[in-house]
């Protein structure tokens, strides 16, 4: 499709296997399984509605829909935007017959309903190029070019398309050397795969923002030099493959961070031997998480990394500065931290005697490795119990409860945690957010494990005891490696449903009926997936990320 | 009887429609502006065809599911406010759109403004959140139980700088609150009876978020307040105040305020009869109910004479059109526009009228027009002025445009006026090739200054 495509079209999407993405979906017993869960879940609004007009549109073709889509569909898809907003999509099958009683279908649908409202002017059928082309009200147009349907938003872009075939000297996307690049990076085994021209796409407002310094230093620790790179690159692909049973979607770029070793010192791994650590699992894992920062050498290079200081920057050192006595925050504080930082998500279990908060709020903790945990552990602790000092003052001034510190011990470890006195009445059902956290510390070994629940440090504790800190099998390239738990992110969901639900009524004005719908219809989704794993490495100096996607 | 809005007898004598004065489209929106924030057109035409006394009947009475209704909104409320953000002002906006008892949503929000609590000094969503609750759970009963109720409230006393009432530590500046801007009005209490009065409140400290009350701290020497003497605790003290015939009178001037016009100055005597509906065995609803019957109200003096506050505004879009929006999103807007739900700027509550309009706020108002009536955007094209028109068998070339302007304005628009609304600029300024586009129409209609009348 590229070759009728105009060459300043910024954003072409292509999906040359429709039934490898597809195939999985239209099986009876994929189907069978969808609608259960939706109908269990109340979610048949949406359902209904869909059901009924698949069965009319089967009845007027005569054939069953998965059929009919893969001799519809089943050769390609492709969908591009111009520069003025314009959309456009192809779809490539084997049946120009069936193609042809589908668009009867559709005309004669078209034509009725304009009739009923007064306004036959509405829908007409002008010829283009030798081409008959269809057009719908005031925002669909399309044309059949043998068993292919191209329908867009806007006359004038179909028009543009038509002239491309019509004329083969006209410059086209596919001539161009930024898509030919971009094409080449994602490779023919893609079964999808997604070019963005960012020569033309960095300027529109959204993206010009997105890939601003925002001087967050939380952002640039984690992308590292990801965002430095585009700003820098001509184009951006996504390509998506599919491995047994997996579903892999990885990026490509050709853009580089100007002056490199600022944005990627702290994250490169130090060549042979040097591996990342694997994420840490514990009972209820949602998302672990293990980077290689090296936050010494991050810290030291902030003012390169960010000319401009913040407000945020200098309250941050203030803080860093009161809870470790003055010690300085680069040359005495993060100097003692191993660059291995992992971070674990879990689900936490509340206790009974306390309650349930309405939103429930997964666990979260950070483990880190010092270099002399003998000198440097106790400055951590203190540092932490000065947090939690202060926090409690705060909420003192504002009459509000504060955090009671105690010390426990697990399998020879003594911890320090801290939670709020249960709620005095619990008639009222769910008691309020704060009981999501119990902020907790622990120093196993050379970790320290700063946690928001007591329970996620204790099984962190084990965690750490029994896992060797042997490398995580990944390339010396990968310095970020995310696991998703799809079950567990998926209770966690189904916990917060009701929360959720109300949230969808406010935020969109939807009816609760319908908010149900669109919710389940989200958790039925996230029920089919069952393991996600994201990786960010440096390609021959370009980041790159990786996404696989395993579905139960 | 002779009209004379000044005349207590022609003013509050129920209203009857006559050759002058027709119950027309006119009268039954403003009744519906006043009391429910703006009407749809099947509410519109249930009152044209029933009358005013009926359909005040309506507005003023609970309906039934009212109860189980608000309810379900208290725990959506409740829920929300235990978060950051606008999460429990969204639900309260969308009470306000969906309630089956909109009068009860407008009192409340004139009892918010009355008492002037704002989270700006409580800090605390679920705090305010209780507040709110009891201001709709006694806001339609006798001023004494409202007030008792709301006395009772943690939020209160910290948005009064009064946490700790204790033998030796008096809150003269929150009595004196009190009496000058919660009951009897300016002019009506000394020195002594501010200090008596906190002597009176002594023993209430907030601890831990909660009112409590220690006996230590409690004075319980008599004391002598205006001109009453006595062993006064907060109750009697409450008693004291809402008793006082200038209490009903402050009251009653701030309800026409609030109902009938901005600029309104009753003299006294105009007062007297509504404020004797406030105090003694009366409350609010009987109050609210006589002004809405009143001559007054369906007076020259009361017609298009307030100016629609930012709630009243949006509501005034959103309500007549049978739909609903994203309310968080509409709360932020509102405090773009000067009115944050849960925080009024100060004790007086928002300053309303013509302090609602500034060169910045015209342009705000008439973008969030635009915004609630897009196809898209942040509002998602929830509302839908086409098809209400459709709905109601007013679909016609012009877009609707009759219908819109029947639904939104009535008859106070000239026919050049509503010409003009089929070509021109939008109200920011961006051409527009869709004149006859519904949506287009409703924008600018309620862009007009016009519609920024209630």
């Amino acid at each position: 499709m590229a070759q009728w495509i105009p060459a300043d079209t910024p954003i072409m999407v292509e999906v040359s296997e429709p039934m490898a993405l597809l195939g999985p979906l239209l099986s009876p017993e994929f189907g069978k399984s969808v609608t259960t869960e939706l109908e269990n879940g109340k979610a048949n609004l949406k359902l209904q509605e869909f059901q009924g007009v698949v069965a009319a549109v089967e009845l007027q073709l005569g054939t069953d829909w998965r059929a009919g889509l893969r001799r519809l569909a089943g050769k390609g898809l492709s969908f591009c935007v111009d520069p003025s907003g314009a959309t456009l999509l192809a779809v490539d099958g084997e049946d120009e017959k069936l193609l042809s009683k589908l668009n009867g279908i559709i005309w004669q649908f078209a034509s009725s309903g304009a009739d009923q409202q007064n306004q036959p002017e509405t829908v007409a059928s002008p010829n283009y190029r030798g081409v008959k082309t269809w057009k719908i009200g005031t925002n669909e147009v399309h044309a059949l070019l043998g068993p292919r349907l191209v329908v867009g938003n806007r006359t004038s872009f179909l028009n543009k398309v038509l002239d491309l075939r019509a004329d083969a000297g006209g410059k086209t996307l596919a001539s161009s050397a930024l898509f030919k690049a971009a094409r080449e990076a994602v490779g023919k085994e893609a079964v999808a795969s997604v070019f963005l021209n960012l020569q033309t796409l960095r300027e529109t407002p959204g993206l010009k923002k997105a890939l601003e310094e925002d001087g967050n230093p939380v952002t640039a620790l984690l992308l590292s030099d990801t965002k430095a790179a585009l700003r820098s690159a001509s184009w951006f692909a996504l390509g998506l493959y599919v491995s047994g049973d997996k579903l892999i979607l990885r990026t490509y770029t050709d853009g580089a961070a100007p002056e490199v070793s600022k944005w990627t010192s702290f994250s490169t791994l130090p060549g042979a031997g040097a591996e990342l650590l694997p994420p840490l699992t514990v009972p209820g894992t949602i998302a672990s998480l293990s980077l290689y920062r090296d936050l010494h050498s991050f810290y030291a290079a902030k003012d390169a990394l960010f000319p401009e200081r913040t407000s945020g920057l200098i309250f941050f050192e203030n803080m860093m500065g009161i809870f470790f006595s003055g010690i300085d925050l680069t040359e005495g504080v993060l100097s003692e931290v191993r660059p291995d930082i992992r971070v674990v998500v879990a689900k936490q279990q509340y206790d009974p005697a306390v309650g349930t908060p309405a939103t429930q709020v997964p666990a979260f903790a950070a483990v880190l490795r010092l270099k002399e945990p003998e000198h440097f552990g106790e400055i951590v602790e203190e540092a932490w119990q000065k947090a939690i000092g202060l926090a409690n003052f705060t909420r003192g001034q504002q009459a509000l409860p504060g955090l009671i510190i105690d010390k426990e011990n697990q399998d020879g470890v003594k911890y320090t945690i801290s939670y709020y006195r249960p709620p005095a009445d619990k008639s009222s059902g769910a008691i309020d957010a704060r009981y999501n956290f119990r902020p907790s510390l622990a120093r196993p070994g050379d970790y320290v494990i700063l946690s928001s629940t007591d329970a996620l440090a204790r099984d962190l504790i084990n965690a750490v005891k029994q896992a060797p800190s042997t490398p995580a099998k990944t390339s010396p390239a990968v310095n970020s490696l995310m696991e998703i738990e799809g079950p567990a992110l998926s209770a966690i969901l189904q916990a917060n449903r009701e929360p959720m639900v109300r949230k969808n009524m406010v935020d969109k004005g939807d009816s609760r009926e319908k908010a149900e719908s669109d919710i389940q219809m989200l958790l039925v989704a996230l029920g089919h997936l069952d393991h996600a794993t994201l990786t960010l490495r440096r390609d021959a100096g370009r980041p790159q990320a990786q996404l696989e996607i395993r579905f139960k | 009887m002779k009209p004379d809005p000044n005349d207590p007898a022609w003013a509050w004598a129920p209203f009857q429609p006559d050759a002058a004065r027709p119950w027309d489209l006119r009268l039954a929106a403003h009744l519906y502006r006043r009391a429910a924030f703006g009407g749809t057109w099947p509410e519109l035409q249930r009152a044209l065809s029933e009358g005013p006394q009926a359909t005040i009947d309506r507005l003023v009475h609970p309906t039934p599911g009212a109860a189980d209704f608000n309810r379900l909104y208290d725990d959506y409320e409740n829920a929300a406010a235990t978060s950051a953000g606008y999460g429990s002002q969204a639900w309260w906006l969308r009470r306000m759109i969906e309630s089956p008892q909109p009068l009860q949503e407008q009192v409340t929000l004139f009892w918010h403004n009355h008492f002037g609590i704002s989270n700006i000094h409580v800090k605390d969503n679920a705090s305010l959140c209780r507040h709110i609750h009891v201001l709709r759970q006694h806001g339609m009963g006798s001023v004494e139980a409202l007030l008792d109720a709301v006395l009772a409230q943690p939020a209160v006393w910290i948005c009064l700088g009064a946490r700790d009432n204790g033998r030796r530590s008096l809150s003269e500046s929150s009595v004196r609150i009190l009496m000058e801007q919660y009951t009897l009005g300016p002019g009506h209490s000394s020195d002594s009876d501010v200090r008596e009065g906190a002597r009176a409140l002594t023993g209430w400290i907030i601890s831990q978020g909660e009112l409590r009350f220690v006996p230590g701290e409690y004075d319980a020497a008599p004391k002598k307040i205006l001109g009453q003497e006595g062993d006064f605790d907060r109750k009697a003290l409450v008693r004291i105040l809402t008793t006082h015939p200038a209490t009903g009178h402050w009251l009653a001037q701030k309800l026409v305020r609030w109902f009938i016009s901005d600029t309104a100055k009753p003299s006294d005597s105009l007062l007297a009869p509504l404020a004797k509906q406030l105090t003694g065995d009366g409350s609010t609803a009987k109050g609210v109910e006589m002004l809405l019957r009143s001559n007054l109200f369906f007076s020259a003096e009361a017609y298009r004479q307030k100016v629609r506050s930012p709630v009243e505004l949006a509501l005034g879009i959103i309500r007549p059109l049978e739909g609903r929006t994203g309310t968080v999103r509409l709360a932020a807007d509102l405090a773009r526009l000067g009115q944050e739900l849960y925080e009024p700027p100060t004790i007086q509550g928002w300053a309303g009228g013509l302090a609602w309009i500034n060169s910045l706020t015209t342009l705000g108002r008439a973008k969030l027009a635009e915004a609630l009536l897009a196809e898209s955007g942040a509002y998602e094209g929830k509302l839908d002025p086409a098809a209400v028109a459709k709905r109601h068998g007013r679909a016609t070339n012009d877009g609707g445009r009759q219908f819109l302007v029947d639904l939104y304005l009535q008859g106070d628009l000239g026919a050049e006026t509503i010409g003009a609304l089929a070509a021109g600029p939008s109200a920011t300024g961006s051409v527009d090739t869709r004149a006859a586009d519904p949506r287009q129409i409703a924008a600018r209609l309620a862009s007009l200054p016009e519609f920024q009348l209630a």
